[in-house]
């Protein structure tokens, strides 16, 4: 299993504890495997309350055209370095 | 005898929809759509999975002009699409590949579609079958419900009464919801067709492509939308700006939610009821209206096993999913949904079923699943299932039922709160669903600190 860097963690838990996985510790979360569809299993009503959590946590505002979105929810890593590259 | 209706019945020099490159007039579109009529593939059904929302009206109209059914599915999986095609083996995809081995017609040619123009409005048989909505259950195999031209013209007419009566001048439409859903298809695609709305050709999602997109559109604007994106919406506190009508559904809206987008926006919001066998069926204004207000055209009628709601342009009554209390003649109250039905991101499905797929699990011993409150987005479920971890249960459930159905959270319990009868009263437990989720939070709260 690749590492979390910090930043990854903290978006980690934020995920964990905003979808209500609770069967999913933070620390399992592999940092590139898939979020969405046979990863975690994570649908479109999941991808609106993290956008927003997003916002809130990190005041960055998720759009669906200025980046390739699939790829950004892609994985921990890419949504991760989305936002590092948003809050930069 | 054949009865003949026109496409649209709007006027050609009124806007329609609002692409990429500006507004689309009703002239332009219906040179496009003729166009496209005739260069389709000759088969019977077609699979539009247009991402572009005007892409996906001219792809419908083609069809329909050309005596074909659009295939509308549930959603988007790819075995989803692979079923669908494989039980009408006579059908292509238009807008987006989506099924190995099927006909796919790409993109249309808009230039020249439009020099392809024949004169008038086509004329459409009302028996013409012109699509087949799919709704999934719970087990999210696919029902299909028919719609024949007659049926949604007379659905759309009674839509414009119920919805846009008040409505002097264009009405700039945006929709955050599918078209191939009933609620996206009868407002974005349909409405279009019969009264002076104009569909932007762009389907956002997250808040902040909500926001760009109404400030593309010129005003009065309105959103078409669910509770769900609305709440998100309205929490992300995007630059302010003017929306004059929200039209919400697929899920009940709370007054507060409703008032609160009444505030931040200056609009009129207006929630609407229906499913996809009956179409929209009533309305009412949730910041101030408990009451739902019937379309003319539908009636509500006691049943052998309970109301039916029936129409001139549906083929049978059908069955109320919900509980309700007729007031009046045009009015009604809603109680609930049926014990046993419950609405996960605009799916339909019986507790029942996913119940006993739960309790099929092998060291599964007694397990609920269960809505925790009128408010959730999600099914959560308790399970007494000593060998195992909530994950393995998941597991065992993913490939059986529909995924917005999977609970979240699942909690392994000792016992539930079964009466003497084993009977297992709805207060109860959620008392204990609540209970653990407290303790659980206190336990992550707790770690947080250690780990701090």
């Amino acid at each position: 299993m690749s590492v979390q860097s910090s930043h990854e963690k903290e978006l980690a838990e934020l995920i964990v504890e905003c979808l209500n996985l609770e069967d999913v510790g933070a620390d399992e979360i592999e940092p590139e495997e898939p979020l969405f569809g046979d990863g975690l299993g994570l649908d479109s009503i999941d991808a609106l309350e993290l956008a927003l959590a997003i916002t809130q946590k990190y005041g960055v505002q998720l759009k669906a055209d200025d980046a390739n979105i699939q790829e950004v929810f892609g994985s921990l890593r890419s949504l991760s370095a989305y936002i590092a590259e948003k809050t930069a | 005898m054949q009865r003949l209706h026109p496409l649209t019945t709007r006027e050609p020099g009124e806007v329609i929809a609002h692409g990429p490159s500006g507004a689309i007039t009703v002239g332009e579109f219906l040179a496009h759509a003729t166009g496209l009529s005739e260069a389709l593939p000759p088969r019977q059904f077609i699979i539009n999975l247009s991402a572009d929302r005007y892409t996906f009206l001219l792809g419908f109209c083609a069809a329909v002009i050309a005596g074909q059914c659009t295939l509308m599915p549930p959603n988007r999986q790819r075995q989803t699409l692979q079923q669908l095609a494989e039980a009408h083996a006579d059908c292509y995809t238009f807008g987006e590949a989506g099924v190995e081995d099927v006909e796919h017609v790409d993109s249309i040619d808009l230039a020249a579609a439009r020099t392809s123009m024949t004169s008038g409005v086509p004329e459409i048989d009302e028996q013409h079958l012109c699509a087949i909505v799919f709704t999934s259950g719970s087990t999210g195999a696919p029902t299909p419900n028919r719609k024949y031209w007659q049926t949604l013209r007379a659905g759309s007419l009674s839509n414009v009464d119920l919805l846009m009566s008040d409505e002097q001048t264009q009405l700039n439409l945006l929709a955050t919801v599918p078209p191939q859903h009933m609620w996206g298809f009868e407002t974005s695609i349909l409405l279009p067709l019969f009264c002076n709305v104009a569909v932007s050709h762009l389907t956002p999602f997250f808040p902040q492509d909500i926001s760009d997109a109404l400030e593309s559109l010129p005003e009065p604007r309105a959103l078409v939308s669910s509770p769900v994106h609305l709440d998100a919406f309205l929490n992300a506190r995007t630059e302010p700006q003017r929306i004059d009508r929200i039209f919400s559904a697929t899920a009940p809206m709370s007054e507060q939610l409703a008032r609160d987008l009444e505030e931040r926006f200056g609009a009129h919001v207006v929630e609407v009821f229906g499913s996809s066998e009956s179409g929209i069926i009533a309305r009412r204004n949730t910041a101030d209206e408990k009451l739902w207000q019937l379309a003319p055209a539908f009636r509500l009628e006691a049943g052998k096993d309970g109301l039916l709601i029936s129409a001139a342009h549906l083929p049978e009554g059908l069955l109320l999913q919900d509980s309700i209390e007729v007031v009046g003649d045009t009015h009604f109250r809603w109680l609930g949904r049926h014990q046993d039905m419950v609405n996960i991101a605009g799916k339909r499905g019986s507790l029942a079923d996913l119940n006993h797929r739960l309790n099929a699990i092998p060291g599964v011993i007694d397990g609920v699943i269960f809505l925790p409150d009128e408010n959730s987005k999600r099914l959560a479920a308790l399970v007494v299932a000593p060998e195992l971890e909530p994950s393995d249960i998941l597991e065992r459930l993913r490939p059986v039922i529909e995924p917005a159905f999977l609970p979240r959270p699942v909690y392994i319990v000792a016992s539930l709160p079964r009466q003497e009868t084993g009977k297992l009263a709805r207060k109860m437990l959620v008392q204990q669903f609540a209970e653990i989720k407290r303790r659980k939070t206190l336990e992550s709260d707790d770690l947080a600190d250690s780990t701090a």
